[in-house]
Formats: C-alpha cells, structure tokens, sequence
C-alpha cells in the first residue's frame, strides 16, 4: 500500500466511518460532528477568560475517553474533538482581547494592543474579522506545514535513529524545554529531573514495584492523567484563585460600545494585512515546530516584526488592523506546526500536543512516533491511516472555521460577563470529577489535588511546569530507549555516545544548558 | 544596606535557596536510603551472563543529576550578583499561605462530605430502623449514590467562591447549586456505566 492509499483510507474513515444521520444522502460521521462540536466549544471556551484551551482539553478527555472508550475506533472522534478545541480556543480568545481589553488566552494579550482602540473608535466588527481572518490564515499555514513537513521528518528520523539516538533525541528535547521555558535554566532542569524521577515510582521491569514504599496504590506509579491535569489544571486554577482573592475582585465595568463607522472586512484591507499574516504565520510555524516555546512568544514576536515593517497611519498600538492581524497569524500558526515533534517524534512540545499524546495513550492503536509514517509493502499501516485522519480532521476544522468561526466568535462576546472566582471551582469540580470516573478511586483524585499544589508552587516559584509534565511524559520512553540502547550496543556504557548523531544530540544538549544559564540575564 | 555572608539576590530569593538545601538533602536520602531500600534490581544486572540495566539505573541517574542541579543552584543564587535577579523571581509569602490554607479546609471538608456523607446517611436510616441495607449495596440506587457527590461538590464550589469573595452570597450558592446539579446530570443522565465519587470500585 502507498502512501496516497494511506491518505486516501484516512480521508475516508474521517467522513464515512461511524455515520450518525445524514444531510442529502451525505452520511455525516461521528468524527466530523466532534469536530464541530470541538470547534465550538473552543471558541466558547477560548472566549471565557480564566478558562483556555488547555483547560477544555483537560476536562473533556476524560469524559470523551468515558463516552467512546479505549478502542481505536474512539481515537478520531477524540482527538477530532481537541483538534477543534485547539482551532476554536485560538480564534475565540481574541474576543475579549479586542471587545474588553482582557486577553481570554495570554497569547492575545498583544491583540489587545490595537484590537481594543478598534472597539474604541466603533470598529469591533472589523477588529474582530481581522482577527478571524488572520488567526484562521496563520493556522491553516502552520496546518500545511504540519501536513507536509511532519510525515518525511519522521522518514528521516526513522532512518537515521536508533536506540542510542532515541535515547540522545529524548535527552536533547528535555534540556531544550528545560533551557527555553522559564527564566532560570537550573531551576528548569530541577522540574523536569523531577518529573521524571516521580515517573519512575511504581514502575520498572522488576516485579517489585521500585519506590513504591509498600503502598499497593502506588504499585502502578501515579495515574498520568492525574499527575497532567494535576500540575497544568489544578496549579493554575489554585494559583488564579489566589490573583483573585488578592484582588478581592477588581472591579471591571464593561464599556458599553457604540458600534459606528466601517466593520466590513474589505478586499483592500485583506491586501493590508497579507505580508503581515505571511510573515507572522512563518514566525508561528517555526516556533510552534520547536518543543516547549509557546503562541506567547510567537504573539510577541510576530507583533514586534509587523511593528518594524509597519509604515502609515494608525501606527501600532493605536488601532491598526496590521497589529491584529500580525499577532493573531502568528499565536494561531503555533498551533499545527506543534503537532509536528508529536507526531515525527513522539515527544510533545506544548500543552496542547501533551493531551493530543495523553489520548493516544490513553485511548491506543496509535502510537506517536516515527512508526507512524513507515510504508510497509502489501500492508496498511493503521497508524498511519490514523494520522492522516487526524490531518483530514484538522483540514476540515479549519474549514469550519473560515465558514463558521468568525460567526460563532463574533456571538461570544457575551462571555466576559462570567466571573472568573465563580468558573473556577466549577472546573476544579468537574476536572476531579472526570479523573475519578476515569480512574474509579479516591486515590486518582488525592493525587490530583497533590500533583495540583505541586503546580501551585511551582507557579509560584517560577518552576516550568511544561518542563515537569514534558519529562514525566517521556520518562518510560526514555528509561526504555536506553535499556534498549544498552542491550543493543553488547552493554557498553557509553551507548549514548556509540554514534556521531547521539553524541550531536548530547553535545547540543549540553551546549544549550549552558547557553541559556550564560545569557539568561541578557533574555530577561 | 545588605550586610553578611547572604547576597542580596539570595535575600530576595530566600525560597530558592531553602529548595536547592532541601532537593540536596532529599537526593542524598533518595541515593543511600530509598533507592536500597525499595528497589530489588540493582543499578546492572548480570542474568546467565546478559548483562541488563536494573530498576535502580533510571532513579539513581535522576537522583544524582537533582543532587548537582540543586547544588548548583544553591550556589549561583548565593553567590550571584543581585543585580539581575529577574531570574529567581518568587512570589510566595505569607499571605499565599493563608489563602492555601483555607483552600485546603474548604476542598477537605467537601472531599470527606463527598465520601462520607453517603454511607452515613444510610448508616443513620438504618440506626433509625429503616434497615435499607449498607451503602455498599445501596450504591448504585438513587438518592443514595448521588447524597455524597451532591453535597460534598457543592461545599467544595460554594466554599472556594466565598473563600475568594471572602463572604457567603446567596447568588455565590445558587451558581454551586445549579453547576453541581448540571455536572451530576452531564453523568448520570446519559452514561449507565460511569460512577460519580464515591461509588467507584475501591
């Protein structure tokens, strides 16, 4: 079977698999409806301040994994789900940002730089179409990148690595998220040492659980659900919490806006705003594709570029649909090129391709990797067909959302009215409440209020939590790769540097280290 | 005016400092006394001559490179100039541990409500002589299976909103009310199979 087949039978299984009704003859799958649904949730979540992608991602799996189950028929309408979550959260979090200036994800926080005097002078409509031409723009690049880019980067690594390498890969992207996120390398490399050594309670190969201390709940380790949601969910809703009843709630009064002059989207302004979405799109792609940098900086960045190419009136930061539109391509182009360490690799770069990771984990039969995208003569690879239905899923979120995203987006302004102190408890609740349905004991669900305070001081502190849940992630990957690279290179102890591309990844992992820790002062 | 051996950068990240001492010590502990303790395989293991990396590899690694990290740490933060202290920037002080500290009571009281309150409902029907049976039983039946989660979910909202308020609203109970009836029926109504805590199988 070639590789067209594959796309072609990943095409197919997105639309027709699992019909549910049908529109004019046209059978419409489970898959595409959860996009739908996903597409929309996200925009409505994306839109709600103090509640983000991540955040909805974290609370539907396991309700998505308790309502399709662990077959891998479950895993397209899954992860078709978060995949809409991921497009929609982007696109609706530019609502706020522009219509109130409060940034519903922190990766619109520049969009409110000229989306908000937009709204001033009665523009929202244009604002808000900007940023939905845009963000949909610089997502569909990064999709396309994703699409092309992902499959012959895992042929080249499938071809080049092996144990000893896999090994060295693992290595090199933990110290490349450790350096990056953050703004003290030492105290990145503490969180992600830490993760994996918690990774390694309760498991190994022996039939003594190692480090379990006798506990027969902890002889399988801490559930990976838990520890995830615990240190990205809970830590963040116990630390917005505390913003809050610091604040004892600011009182924010919504300006009411009188819409007048041009909203319109025009032909004109599109010609404006495209070198500004091109260049922001490419910023995006590139740092969406490097593991643990996030849609901030790329924002920042993308921001800052269209700033320096700028010419005219109004200038940046003073309502200039340029502005919108170089921050909103940029934040949403991180999206899709994410998704290309997870699947070429198996190593997720950010939150969102953590819990894309976390439902193939969960769910099985596709297992992230370069695997993926290996051509086996006669034979279809399930995987494969899989990734190419996860790329087919996107394809069509995104046409959802050139149709119906700007639509739904520009109905969420609504949103900002809920009170953040009111939302949280209830995510807290819910969040528990999907853990111990998943896990059925009360155990899941103390551990998750301990790996939740774990992310409360972490915060804190400054401890990258992306960097703990990235390494707890791959610590049995990691602890696997090098007892395979041991076994294979005859029990040499230097099996991390038994060939010229494993001592590179150390070598480079090293010298990131020390990179980062020279010029942390010059990047703060 | 700083005086002393302390680096003004260290008396700004005091924390940090007190981590690296603790993760130091904590590492020390894992490599002499958890790690032999818990762990059966040794770091190799020789079988009929296959020689094999043991449970005790991975752990022992980690907690080496904690111990240099930390102590590395420990050291720069110390010893640094403080005027880039950027780097080391905490925010916990005393105020976040009252805030914790009434979080912590609220989500306790709604968690033992939650599991608790159930079976003692029951135990109280039966004392009274409605001899329903226990709640392990009754488990699956209604109202009995949904008193726990009810109730300790609705402590657990309505505490944590007043916590932040810092006051009781009556408009803070009826958002808990209406959201933990919503959650319960997003469960209950359309899964047969899934069980709300406490109901699970242990």
């Amino acid at each position: 079977m070639g590789l067209l087949d594959h796309i072609w039978l990943g095409i197919v299984t997105v639309f027709t698999v699992d019909p549910v009704f049908s529109i004019a003859g046209l059978p419409i799958s489970m898959t595409i409806i959860m996009v739908f649904l996903g597409l929309i949730f996200g925009i409505f979540v994306g839109a709600t301040p103090g509640i983000g992608g991540p955040v909805a991602m974290a609370i539907s799996l396991p309700i998505l994994i308790s309502i399709f189950g662990f077959k891998a028929d479950a895993l397209l309408p899954v992860l078709g789900f978060l995949v809409g979550i991921m497009k929609g959260s982007t696109v609706g979090g530019a609502v706020p940002a522009i219509l109130f200036n409060t940034p519903g994800t922190p990766d619109s926080l520049m969009t409110t730089l000229d989306g908000y005097p937009l709204t001033k002078k009665g523009q929202p409509g244009k604002a808000l179409r900007v940023a939905h031409f845009s963000s949909v723009s610089g997502d569909t690049i990064s999709d396309i990148v994703l699409i092309t880019g992902a499959p012959f980067l895992a042929i080249i690594v499938e071809r080049f690595l092996d144990f000893p390498e896999k090994a060295a890969l693992i290595i090199l992207s933990l110290a490349f998220v450790s350096a990056v996120v953050g703004s003290n390398v030492w105290k990145g490399l503490l969180a992600a040492l830490l993760g994996l050594f918690m990774a390694y309670i309760g498991t190994g190969e022996d039939g003594h659980p190692r480090l379990s201390m006798g506990s027969d709940n902890l002889a399988n380790g801490f559930p990976l659900i838990s520890a995830v949601l615990g240190v990205l969910i809970l830590g963040e809703v116990f630390k917005s919490l505390e913003d809050m009843w610091r604040e004892m709630r600011e009182t924010s009064t919504i300006t009411k806006v009188e819409v007048k002059g041009d909203n319109k989207l025009h032909l004109s302004d599109i010609r404006k705003i495209l070198p500004f979405i091109g260049i922001s799109a490419s910023i995006g792609t590139m740092i969406g594709a490097l593991p643990g940098i996030g849609s901030t900086l790329a924002a920042t960045l993308g921001y800052a570029t269209g700033r320096k190419i700028h010419k005219g009136s109004p200038a940046f930061g003073e309502g200039a649909i340029e502005g919108i539109a170089a921050t909103e391509a940029a934040n949403s182009a991180v999206a899709g090129a994410n998704l290309i360490p997870v699947l070429s690799l198996g190593i997720p770069g950010n939150i969102s391709a953590v819990f894309i990771l976390l439902a193939t984990e969960s769910i099985g039969g596709f297992v992230p990797g370069p695997q993926v995208f290996r051509l086996v003569p006669d034979q279809i690879n399930q995987e494969m067909v899989y990734a190419f239905g996860l790329f087919t899923a996107m394809i069509f979120a995104n046409g959802l959302n050139w149709t119906f995203g700007g639509v739904f987006m520009r109905w969420m302004g609504v949103m900002i009215k809920i009170p953040k102190q009111r939302l949280l408890p209830i995510v807290l609740l819910l969040t528990l409440t999907a853990i111990y349905v998943q896990q059925t004991n009360m155990f899941a669900v103390y551990v998750t209020l301990g790996f939740g305070f774990l992310g409360y001081f972490m915060r804190k502190l400054n401890f990258s939590v992306l960097a703990f849940v990235i390494a707890y992630i791959l610590a049995n990957n990691l602890e696997e790769s090098m007892r395979q690279a041991f076994a294979v290179t005859g029990a040499d102890p230097w099996f991390l540097f038994a060939s010229p591309t494993s001592i590179i990844f150390v070598v480079i992992s090293i010298l990131v280290v020390i990179f980062f820790a020279r010029n942390q002062k010059d990047l703060n | 005016m700083t005086t002393g051996p302390f680096s003004p950068k260290m008396q700004k990240a005091p924390w940090t400092v007190g981590l690296a001492i603790f993760f130091s010590l904590a590492s020390l502990l894992t490599l002499f006394v958890w790690i032999p303790l818990d762990i059966e395989t040794g770091v190799i293991e020789t079988f009929r001559r296959r020689v094999t990396i043991g449970d005790a590899m991975a752990p022992t690694i980690m907690a080496v490179a904690i111990l240099v990290v930390s102590v590395v740490m420990g050291i720069l933060t110390v010893f640094e100039p403080a005027e880039n202290s950027s780097d080391v920037k905490e925010d916990l002080d005393k105020q976040s541990f009252v805030f914790l500290a009434r979080l912590v009571i609220v989500v306790s009281i709604g968690l033992v409500l939650m599991v608790y309150l159930g079976p003692m409902v029951v135990d109280l029907i039966n004392t009274l002589g409605g001899e329903i049976g226990s709640y392990r039983n009754l488990r699956a039946t209604y109202p009995y299976k949904l008193i726990g989660y009810v109730f300790g979910g609705f402590v657990l909202i309505f505490g944590i909103i007043s916590v932040v308020e810092n006051r009781f609203s009556m408009n803070g109970a009826l958002v808990s009310i209406i959201a933990v009836v919503v959650i319960t029926m997003l469960y209950e109504l359309p899964f047969d199979n899934l069980l709300l805590p406490p109901n699970g199988a242990n």
